[in-house]
């Protein structure tokens, strides 16, 4: 059912205003890519995302950030000065007309400027409003600032990851502005949650998210090991904190590249006798093929400090020691195993059952560049309403005239006027 | 297309003919058929129940859930399948009915129970549910508009769907692991199953969109979701940065820690505080962050040195500042020192740990992020409340995690209507 945009995605006819700074822009992108006409209301020169590196040939420009073009594909631009009256003005007007708006500014920023969610719902009771901020609207530190970082370390995924075996090493922030992804996830989900209700009731309502308590809801064991055994879960190299040192589970190959198997050893009866038929092939099962071992590898759990199971280990760490990482990957899972690959995100491009057989990744010709650009795709494949890539990042205000003019209808004279004075 | 705008179906907005708390959830009288088991499948169903849909896992012991019986509440009984951890972290507010799917029997009580249900989630590995009788068109047989999501590790197509993924697995091969280190050493990965979570987080926000598609149409559909492309689109930028400026992310200086590398600015770091493992994080994004803090430690002589003039000298220099600030930090209480410098205008936070944030966050206690359960077996238990904050249709926390086949009667005899003696007659056949 594509819609007049040609969007046959399940959000195609939903229009979404996003406000949204760099910390909210992938909620925005996630509504986009499911067929939503998200209007990106940034201020006249651009959002300060788009400022963010790496640039096209590392030549910063505000229409040419890499940072800003994966976040804000599928999306339309408009700039809007909310300082000034008329920006106001033209901000109500896209609010009675949208569906959802989202937006990042500090609490309390926008009911200041008369375009809080009580202005923007009055008489449009349908409106669903989110507002994703770094600590939620209320509480004692929601006007603390913050940024992916300060988010990971207080919400708690820092103080799981890092290393046990350098010493003073501190906790570690896993890269790619995870903090912001993680509280837009919780946005978005926010977002749809509310959708559903409007489709039973009629009725809109407002949204609070706080990427503190997204990233505070997203540490797996750490919460219940300290509700239910009054632990804090201990930091370990290239594996899960846990509430006691357990085995490495990290393992460098042949060409150093490392691979890794949860747990360390194999899981149950059956991979562990896949796993000593390899080693044997190669002449390296050692004395694993006692059948004391396989004894073992039928109960249940192996303890984290059982001396049989470390054996088996270090046989291991040697055994993939002496491959490629590919080769350890590729026949550990053709084995039964659940094997990882620890790649860099571009080597994932030459995966073929990726690139070629699920046809994850999106390549389109970029006109601005003349060159083709090869995206991360889709998250998810519906079979009835698609995933879509529609277009690439706006240039900054590059649908001002489509939407202030041809929807709300602004003369060219007077958006020449706006332009000039500062409001778009 | 068979457009019925703003369809609900009347039928699962019946009242249910139980007692179970209430939901002031938006998802009240959807009911969700749950396979999932571990983390990222309950995970998924764990937003869905949390926002009001009722979840009926299916449970075998044959088949036990590992999250059921790993690492367990000091209060579980010896040997219990209801103590784990993981199992009470993610299954609260969801209904557990045993039965055996994989005898003929139990597979007809599924299917029945299918066909007055909205959803059917699983995580196995891909084409197992296939393999019971249970594919999508077998669903769609006794159920036209069911919506039915996978979350397997590979996805249901291409040459290695029959391989499977954990947590870290996704985050090893998506790339997330690697992004997560120290330059020039063993990639410090994610401490725990990141991807799991979310995973989870794009399972139910698929399903929510399904849901929504339907409501306008009356149509369901099948979802397929691979782990590991849920972990593919959280490094975007770095693939750009090579697909348009072939710049790979494996490189020397890569991952380059806690520094950051865009924007180029510093200080951003984590350094070490008073106490066993206490650090804060600090980051100065502009000029004016660099000043307070210069204010914050008193401007001794070092921090008038030429080379942290200007956010490119400190930059240039930043392992000389890092040792700086270090020593600066490394006397003084953690908490104290972040609630001060927020207060000069500083982007500063504390690394907290569960305790840190269940027992000592103002904030996270201000806003009720915790809250208690009473399970039958563990006795009183404090969970995370639902997030984010819907004003007219909260989450709530209504029911602690099941027992293992707590829900079983009311499934068979409430739902589908089964008589005691037919009951007996299946419990006698090892369908349960």
């Amino acid at each position: 059912m594509p819609d007049m945009n040609g969007a046959a995605g399940a959000l195609a006819g939903l229009r979404v205003l996003e406000l949204a700074n760099e910390s909210g822009q992938y909620a925005g992108r996630l509504l986009a890519d499911m067929g939503a006409d998200v209007v990106k209301v940034e201020p006249p020169g651009g959002e300060v995302a788009r400022r963010t590196g790496p640039f096209v040939d590392d030549a910063p420009h505000p229409d040419r950030s890499l940072f800003f073009w994966h976040y804000n594909f599928n999306k339309r631009s408009v700039t809007l000065n909310l300082e000034t009256p008329d920006g106001r003005a033209l901000l109500r007007q896209l609010a009675g007309g949208a569906d959802v708006v989202l937006e990042t500014f500090r609490p309390g920023y926008l009911p200041g400027l008369g375009l809080g969610y009580e202005a923007l719902s009055a008489g449009h009771d349908g409106l669903i409003m989110c507002s994703l901020t770094p600590f939620g609207q209320t509480g004692p530190y929601r006007d603390f600032l913050a940024s992916d970082l300060i988010s990971l370390a207080m919400g708690g995924p820092m103080a799981s990851c890092g290393y046990d075996d350098i010493p003073g090493a501190p906790p570690i922030r896993g890269n790619g502005y995870q903090g912001y992804q993680t509280g837009s996830h919780f946005a978005f989900m926010g977002i749809l949650l509310a959708l559903y209700w409007r489709d039973v009731s009629g009725a809109g309502q407002y949204i609070d998210a706080s990427i503190h308590e997204a990233c505070s809801s997203t540490t797996e064991v750490a919460i219940p090991a300290y509700t239910y055994l009054k632990k804090v879960a201990i930091r370990q190299t290239g594996r899960h904190a846990a509430i006691r040192r357990t085995r490495p589970w990290q393992f460098r190959c042949e060409d150093g590249v490392y691979v890794n198997l949860v747990g360390g050893v194999p899981r149950g009866a059956p991979a562990w006798r896949a796993m000593v038929d390899w080693m044997d092939g190669q002449g390296m099962a050692e004395d694993l093929k006692q059948p004391a071992y396989d004894d073992m590898f039928r109960k249940r759990t192996l303890a984290a400090d059982d001396p049989m199971a470390a054996h088996v280990g270090d046989c291991m760490a040697a055994f993939f020691a002496t491959m490629p990482g590919l080769e350890v990957y590729n026949e550990g899972q053709a084995r039964g195993m659940s094997i990882g690959i620890v790649r860099a995100p571009e080597e994932a491009l030459a995966d073929p059952h990726f690139r070629h057989d699920r046809q994850f990744f999106i390549e389109r010709y970029h006109e601005d560049i003349g060159r083709m650009v090869t995206y991360s795709g889709r998250p998810y494949v519906f079979d009835k309403t698609p995933w879509e890539f529609l277009r690439h990042a706006p240039r900054v205000g590059e649908h001002n005239v489509d939407i202030l003019g041809g929807e709300l209808g602004l003369t060219g004279d007077r958006l020449t006027v706006l332009a000039e004075s500062g409001v778009i | 297309m068979h457009q019925q705008s703003g369809r609900v179906s009347i039928e699962h907005r019946m009242p249910l003919p139980h007692s179970f708390p209430p939901t002031r959830g938006p998802l009240a009288g959807l009911r969700i058929v749950d396979f999932s088991w571990v983390v990222a499948g309950p995970q998924a169903t764990r937003v869905l129940a949390d926002f009001g849909a009722e979840v009926i896992r299916l449970e075998y012991e044959a088949r036990i859930d590992p999250s059921r019986i790993g690492d367990a509440a000091t209060t579980a009984a010896p040997g219990s399948v209801n103590g784990g951890l993981l199992f009470n972290h993610f299954n609260r507010n969801k209904f557990s009915f045993n039965v055996n799917a994989v005898h003929p029997r139990g597979l007809d009580l599924i299917k029945r129970l299918i066909a007055i249900s909205d959803v059917v989630v699983e995580n196995f590995r891909a084409h197992v549910l296939e393999s019971w009788g249970l594919g999508y068109e077998a669903m769609q047989h006794v159920r036209p508009d069911i919506i039915y999501c996978s979350l397997s590790g590979f996805g249901h197509t291409g040459r290695d769907r029959a391989f499977s993924t954990w947590g870290p697995t996704a985050q090893a091969n998506s790339g997330l692991t690697m992004m997560s280190g120290l330059p020039g050493e063993a990639p410090a990965g994610w401490g725990f199953s990141y991807m799991d979570h979310t995973a989870g987080y794009y399972a139910a926000s698929a399903i929510l969109m399904a849901l929504h598609h339907r409501n306008r149409t009356g149509e369901g559909q099948y979802i397929d979701i691979s782990q590991i492309e849920t972990g593919l689109v959280l490094t975007g930028p770095a693939v750009l940065d090579y697909t348009v400026n072939g710049r790979p992310y494996r490189r020397p200086g890569n991952p380059p820690g806690n520094r950051s590398q865009h924007p180029a600015i510093a200080p951003h770091g984590v350094y070490p505080c008073a106490g066993e493992d206490r650090w804060i994080a600090i980051a100065a994004f502009h000029e004016k962050h660099w000043q307070a803090l210069r204010t914050a430690t008193g401007d001794p002589a070092w921090c008038r040195e030429p080379e942290f003039e200007g956010n490119a000298a400190r930059v240039e220099h930043q392992d000389e500042l890092d040792r700086r600030i270090g020593e600066w930090t490394r006397g003084q209480d953690a908490r104290s020192l972040m609630v001060r410098l927020q207060g000069l205008g500083i982007p500063a936070g504390m690394v907290q740990n569960a305790q840190d944030r269940m027992e000592d966050d103002p904030q996270l206690r201000e806003r009720s992020a915790y809250s208690e359960l009473v399970s039958a077996e563990l006795g009183k238990a404090v969970h995370e409340t639902p997030a984010p904050k819907l004003s007219r249709t909260p989450g709530d926390l209504r029911m602690p995690p099941p027992l293992f086949g707590e829900h079983s009667s009311y499934v068979l005899q409430e739902l589908l209507g089964l008589s005691d003696d037919e009951i007996a007659e299946l419990a006698g056949e090892a369908v349960f």
